[in-house]
């Protein structure tokens, strides 16, 4: 979907982004992680054109960019930013509504498609459709800035630390949303970040960069099982890491049947993560939990062998 | 040396000053070409240096006044005790901003009268605004952390207002000031209208007798001072940009 | 703000004692025999007696008093007796003629006392206003009873009132004043809006001109206006009397010519620079979302950024016309005409009644600009935005 080859961006005698190369699947969420500077988000503009590329190329379904007008390019792309961008002289609809005006779609279409868009972001429409960007919470511009984003139905996402200004708890629920709106809508995202927290629960695939160069990309855990190198190491958390993965294994993975013992007092749902297992076991003083699934019916246990992986059990 | 390349631009302009005002009888013939019609073409009722002494005269003593009245009326209306007066003082101190300092001029004088006085209380009076409104501005417009941070240190009022508020205020206060001056120098040179003897005289006299000499002559040198010290002003090293 | 105080609303306390002591203490009117001959003042008590002066006083002791326990009904009280009193100056001036003014030729002039008044009343409806958070239209809607009030008085007791002589003695030429004043200032600022418009956008693409352009405004601005009225005269007088078709369009070193150029070019700097730091003070993020989005230059232009930085701009217009209505009075000592030659010409005659003829109007010129003008500001901020 999208391809980036031996790409290289340079801002006079500066290389920001040095010789990079990445393939982006139709329907996969790809997470550019890094510390600040490291080239992450000139990359992002990149793709649509907010900076042009030095060298290399960059594909849109087998297309080179530059072979659209700008203005096209980016009215098929959904561009989401840490500040919102939302324009304070509109209303939340209008806001919404702009690319597909841009596109000359006819009127009544814009406003069923901001209406679908408001439901689907929990927006209430009588709340919302007239308020003024600097009336709302950062949670809620940020939805409305996604929404915007999502207007005109882009195949492509580009996120810059949509979430980067927002309280944890904020951020954590938006996080749960985007997550769910993408195992609906299959689009294809490019989502920056310097939170690894964030970057591994929202990635289906990683990237990792620094100075300008991809050190390492790949499936959140195998980063974590195999990271490439020292930095990569202590970016995902060095001896924190056990609890990072725990925290992407459901609970079901390590689970193993009912056995003849009797079951544990204490339950926890299969959807679960490994490390919120933990987290109850610490919490409760018990080596056994009771897994349950989304009836309530006991399907297996944990014990806390097997959550930490060894091999044998009891 | 570098200290000496900062003060060179306004010195360079304090010293064009000097020169055109002890100088301007050597111009005659410049003048002559001006005005090749009149007897006389050197403004010759009172010498230059006199009359620019005049005009300094009215100009500093009304900033100085305004300067201790503006900036005392400022931090009173900023303190706990004052603050009841403040929404009055910013809104006076805006609304006065409209008042053309001409009609503040020509309303001074059905009151006191001609001559130097109505001059300086009326240069006082609109100086004031904008010295009022910059130090309410400099004031209010320090982080509010800073100033709990004082207080939490356990600095006295006094010593918060000397060590904190007026130093992180004093760019814009010294803005205030600069324009506040600024449009007195020209003010004070209408006075000339209203029987003040400055360096408005030439230019008014020019005017009524028809002659161009003079009112170039008198426009220069007002030019000049005016440039020198708001080129000073602008040399001080706290003041910000504008 | 506050509108149930406990405490003594202290400004409104101290404003109108200090009032009470204006009105008792200082001349509220004069009268002269003649234009020429300075008049003599009379105090309250002159007019309608001593035990009158003491019942005049109630009023201010009656605002007083709502001061002391102020609640915001009490507020509302003492606002509506402003308004009264207010409305009564001009009845004052009416009721100071009928007693005082006995000849044809005397003239009623208004005293400091009046002045001193209004001024203080005028402070006190501000303080009220803003007590009682009232808006600007209401707050403009209560000086209406005065208005209507003073205009009454005018047309059918003041006749003596030596301003109002002066007036009725050039009542054309006060309108062609008028007139003449507010063209200068409008072409003035319209010349100037449109080119410093031109101007901010060429600084905004070539630092350059940026660099250039505010080192000559910033220049510009501080010579005295006086001083740059007098420096076009000479060049001008010479291109008038060398170039002929300047000439018959009627430039001249003397009139209209130098004080329009020299208006243009003060007015200038207070337009480009709001228009410039209004265009550039655009939040990055909202142009970078709009170019994100697919916007293309065109229309971030036109759709984002200029209704964006209009407020400023706007503010920028009202900055600069407030500063030229004072400035075309200056222009008046170079011959263009307009409410500043009452000033001189009043100035000149020491007839203070000429003067104020000329001030009073430009002064409420200066003041009802300032305010439509920011009225509109308000109007074109959506949402409160900002």
């Amino acid at each position: 979907m999208i391809d980036l080859i031996h790409v290289t961006k340079r801002f006079g005698a500066t290389t920001a982004v040095d010789d990079i190369s990445l393939s982006v699947a139709r329907g996969e969420l790809c997470v550019l992680v890094g510390t600040s500077g490291c080239g992450k988000s000139t990359t992002l503009r990149m793709i649509n054109r907010l900076i042009e590329h030095s060298e290399g190329e960059i594909h849109i379904d087998g297309q080179q960019i530059r072979a659209f007008r700008e203005e096209t390019l980016r009215r098929r792309m959904g561009y989401a930013i840490q500040s919102t961008g939302l324009f304070p002289h509109w209303t939340v609809a209008r806001n919404i509504g702009l690319v597909p005006r841009l596109l000359k779609w006819p009127a009544a279409k814009v406003q069923a498609r901001v209406e679908e868009l408001m439901a689907l972001l929990g927006l209430s429409m009588e709340e919302f459709a007239g308020k003024y960007p600097h009336q709302l919470s950062g949670g809620q511009a940020q939805r409305v800035g996604v929404a915007r984003a999502l207007a005109a139905d882009p195949d492509i996402l580009l996120m810059d630390e949509p979430f980067g200004a927002l309280d944890p708890i904020t951020r954590e629920s938006l996080q749960e949303e985007l997550r769910e709106l993408q195992a609906r809508l299959h689009k294809t995202i490019v989502f920056v970040t310097h939170d690894m927290d964030e970057a591994l629960r929202l990635a289906d695939h990683l990237v990792v960069m620094h100075q300008g160069r991809i050190v390492q990309q790949g499936r959140p855990l195998e980063l974590l099982r195999e990271p490439a190198d020292g930095f990569v190491e202590s970016l995902l958390g060095g001896e924190d890491r056990g609890l990072k993965e725990a925290a992407l294994l459901p609970v079901s993975q390590r689970m193993r049947p009912l056995g003849a013992q009797s079951p544990a007092d204490e339950r926890i749902g299969q959807h679960v993560s490994l490390r919120e297992a933990l987290s109850v076991m610490l919490w409760r003083h018990a080596e056994r939990l009771t897994v349950v699934d989304d009836d309530g019916q006991p399907v297996g246990e944990l014990s806390l062998r097997r959550l930490v992986g060894a091999r044998s059990d009891d | 040396m570098t200290e000496l390349r900062r003060w060179a631009v306004p010195l360079g302009w304090l010293v064009l000053l000097l020169a055109a005002t002890l100088g301007m009888g050597q111009l005659e013939g410049l003048f002559r070409w001006i005005e090749a019609d009149s007897r006389q073409v050197i403004y010759a009722r009172a010498d230059f240096a006199t009359l620019l002494g005049r005009h300094l005269l009215v100009v500093s003593v009304a900033a100085v006044l305004a300067i201790l009245v503006g900036v005392g009326a400022a931090i009173a209306a900023t303190r706990r005790w004052g603050r009841d007066f403040l929404p009055l003082v910013s809104q006076l101190a805006s609304i006065g901003q409209t008042f053309p300092p001409v009609a503040v001029l020509a309303l001074a004088v059905p009151v006191l009268g001609f001559g130097t006085l109505p001059i300086i209380v009326a240069l006082l009076l609109y100086g004031l605004l904008p010295i009022v409104r910059n130090t309410l501005a400099g004031l209010e417009g320090i982080d509010p952390g800073v100033m709990e941070a004082a207080r939490g240190m356990g600095m006295s009022g006094g010593q918060i207002l000397r060590q904190v508020e007026l130093p992180l205020a004093a760019p814009v206060i010294l803005a205030g000031i600069r324009t506040s001056v600024t449009i007195n120098i020209a003010t004070a040179a209408i006075g000339a209208t209203v029987g003040a003897s400055n360096l408005g005289d030439p230019i008014i006299s020019g005017i009524v007798n028809g002659n161009t000499a003079y009112v170039v002559q008198g426009a220069l040198l007002i030019g000049l001072l005016a440039i020198s010290v708001d080129s000073l002003f602008s040399r001080l090293p706290l003041a910000g940009a504008r | 703000m506050r509108p149930e105080n406990p405490g003594p609303n202290v400004v409104l306390l101290s404003l109108s004692l200090v009032a009470l002591a204006a009105w008792l203490g200082l001349d509220t009117v004069s009268v002269a025999a003649n234009r020429i001959v300075p008049g003599t003042g009379h105090g309250v008590a002159d007019v309608i007696g001593v035990a009158g002066a003491l019942v005049s006083g109630v009023p201010w002791l009656a605002l007083a008093g709502f001061a002391w326990r102020p609640t915001s009904r009490r507020f509302a009280l003492a606002l509506a007796l402003v308004v009264l009193m207010l409305s009564a100056l001009p009845a004052w001036l009416a009721l100071s003629a009928v007693t005082l003014v006995d000849s044809a030729q005397a003239r009623l002039g208004i005293g400091a006392g009046i002045w001193v008044v209004l001024f203080l009343l005028l402070l006190v409806m501000i303080e009220l206003r803003s007590r009682l958070v009232l808006s600007r239209p209401i707050g403009w809607a209560l000086l209406l009873p005065p208005v209507v009030s003073a205009g009454l008085c005018l047309s059918l007791w003041l006749e003596p009132l030596a301003l109002w002589q002066e007036y009725r003695g050039r009542s054309g030429q006060f309108l062609g004043a008028v007139v003449e004043h507010l063209l200068l200032v409008g072409v003035a600022v319209g010349t100037s809006l449109v080119l410093g418009v031109l101007l901010a956008l060429a600084m905004r693409r070539w630092p350059g001109v940026q660099k250039a352009g505010f080192g000559v405004l910033n220049f510009l601005q501080t010579i005295p206006s006086i001083a740059l009225f007098g420096l076009l005269l000479a060049p001008l007088a010479w291109l008038s009397a060398n170039v002929e078709w300047l000439a018959a369009l009627g430039v001249s070193g003397i009139g209209w010519a130098p004080a329009l150029l020299a208006l243009v070019g003060y007015s200038l700097l207070p337009m480009v620079r709001n228009t410039f730091v209004a265009l550039e003070a655009v939040d990055p993020g909202v142009i970078d979302a709009a170019r994100g989005m697919g916007m293309s230059r065109g229309q971030v232009f036109r759709q984002v950024r200029l209704p964006l930085a209009l407020p400023v701009i706007l503010e920028g217009i009202r900055i600069t016309t407030v500063q030229a209505i004072g400035l075309t009075a200056v222009a008046a000592l170079i011959g263009a005409g307009g409410l500043g030659t009452f000033i001189f010409q009043g100035l000149g005659q020491a007839a203070m009644d000429l003067v104020l003829l000329g001030a009073l109007p430009i002064l409420v010129m200066a003041l009802l600009v300032d305010a439509l003008l920011g009225a509109l500001t308000d109007v074109l901020r959506p949402g409160g935005a900002k």
